[in-house]
């Protein structure tokens, strides 16, 4: 092994099994492991269907903290596992040392270029184009919880924005996050985004991946703030034809409640995205009520987006 | 077009607590999923049921995107609240720990039926049956 085993601080226990028992499996693990237990469901690639497509078996697994407990913890499941085997046979587990590592980043290895729409492709910091890569490229450093490109709410908001967006148009950005909308706006064509947070956190970071792309200071107005600061005049534009609110549908609806059809433009048209189907009715009802219409709606899993027109 | 699966992963985590640590961190960093994302938003979508534990589906495609959907608790949990016992027995074989009736395993085989995948109430049943005996529950007529 070319690492020294005392960088091995997890040990994963692993049964692969048909569905059947998965169930009984599971719940024997996660009686002496409390963190969690992991089901996979095993695929196989169909060449039919060019799907990956499940086989009906299941991998169970979880990890026990590599210290002095874990002989002992190891023969409590073996033992429980020799009890369920009695009733049904199960095949015997495998351990694997793991490596404790920075989990945070441990999955950018292994992270892919993700192109949205039609023309877009979002690509982390760290990774260069294709040559002859024919989208826009946004950069964006991934390492941040949200807006990162992989989120259906984001997705969607980008796939309506390319849809009504005007060259040479002005657009404001309310719950900016990681920037990754502005930056979409100017790259198909906004010359002008106000892009606005309350999380000081997600001002930083529109900053950086502003740089990160390249987007000139004068194009992209980040400011921490939400809709009364825009009302208010602080910055340089208090309506725009085209507005984007990727957040969450309760504060979607708080914002209607400040006034938030006021910074969109007569005629102008609000994306709103960050809605579970659930809550659908709600930010409609908030959104008819300031005066909108529903132009187009776009779904991916429980999650949905509207585009509408104000007027 | 549709995007192609690569991988799909059931995680049994407590509500509320999704971290990067295992089983959290490996499971998912294998595929390229970022892993703050997926915890930011189990949490914030299960943070009102502390205490459960609330599994999360996550399907991921190839180009490491995923989407994920809560699921019913385990069946085993459901049983275990069922007998009125903590867990189940450590010699399911020998040792009996509780009892459900059979009206008690409809009822677990109805919460769960969407999240199976069983072709009729009566499958379902003998799933969490199967579920049950491995857990040396016994399942009583009512």
């Amino acid at each position: 092994m070319p690492d020294s085993e005392d960088k091995t601080h997890w040990m994963q226990i692993k049964i692969q099994t048909d569905g059947e028992i998965a169930e009984a499996l599971a719940e024997v693990l996660g009686r002496f492991i409390s963190d969690g237990v992991v089901v996979e469901s095993l695929t196989k690639f169909n060449p039919h269907t060019q799907e990956n497509e499940p086989t009906g078996e299941v991998a169970v697994s979880g990890y026990l903290k590599v210290d002095g407990a874990l002989e002992t913890k190891k023969q409590a499941i073996e033992q429980a596992l020799w009890h369920l085997s009695q009733i049904s046979p199960i095949p015997q587990p495998e351990y694997t040392l793991v490596k404790d590592q920075d989990w945070m980043s441990a999955w950018k290895e292994h992270y892919n270029p993700i192109p949205l729409g039609e023309s877009l492709l979002v690509l982390p910091a760290w990774q260069e184009p294709r040559s002859g890569e024919k989208r826009h490229i946004i950069r964006i450093n991934p390492a941040m919880a949200f807006g990162t490109g992989t989120h259906p709410t984001t997705q969607l908001c980008l796939r309506l924005l390319e849809k009504n967006i005007q060259p040479g148009t002005n657009v404001i950005d309310v719950g900016c996050g990681s920037g990754i909308l502005s930056i979409a706006a100017l790259k198909l064509g906004a010359s002008h985004v106000i892009a606005v947070d309350t999380d000081e956190q997600s001002v930083k970071s529109t900053h950086e991946n502003g740089g990160l792309n390249q987007v000139s200071p004068s194009d992209l107005e980040i400011g921490k703030g939400s809709v009364k600061d825009i009302l208010s005049g602080r910055f340089s534009c208090q309506e725009a034809p085209l507005v984007l609110v990727n957040i969450l549908a309760p504060i979607i609806i708080r914002l209607f409640e400040q006034g938030l059809e006021k910074i969109v433009q007569e005629d102008g048209i609000l994306l709103l995205s960050g809605i579970l189907d659930h809550q659908e009715n709600n930010v409609l009802e908030a959104a008819q009520n300031a005066g909108f219409i529903v132009m187009q709606k776009l779904s991916d899993a429980d999650w949905v987006s509207f585009a509408l027109r104000k007027g | 077009m549709a995007k192609k699966v690569k991988a799909i992963i059931t995680l049994q985590i407590q509500a509320g607590k999704a971290n990067p640590a295992p089983p959290i961190g490996p499971a998912l960093a294998q595929h390229g999923v970022n892993i703050m994302a997926f915890c930011k938003d189990y949490n914030g979508r299960t943070a009102s049921r502390a205490g459960e534990i609330i599994p999360a589906e996550i399907t991921i495609f190839q180009d490491s995107s995923f989407r994920f959907k809560l699921k019913s608790p385990p069946a085993a949990i459901l049983l275990c609240k069922a007998a009125g016992i903590e867990k189940g027995s450590g010699e399911p074989n020998r040792d009996k720990v509780g009892t459900v009736t059979r009206s008690q395993v409809r009822e677990i085989a109805e919460q769960k039926f969407n999240d199976m995948n069983a072709i009729d109430i009566e499958g379902a049943m003998r799933q969490i049956e199967g579920t049950a005996k491995n857990m040396g529950i016994i399942v009583v007529e009512d």
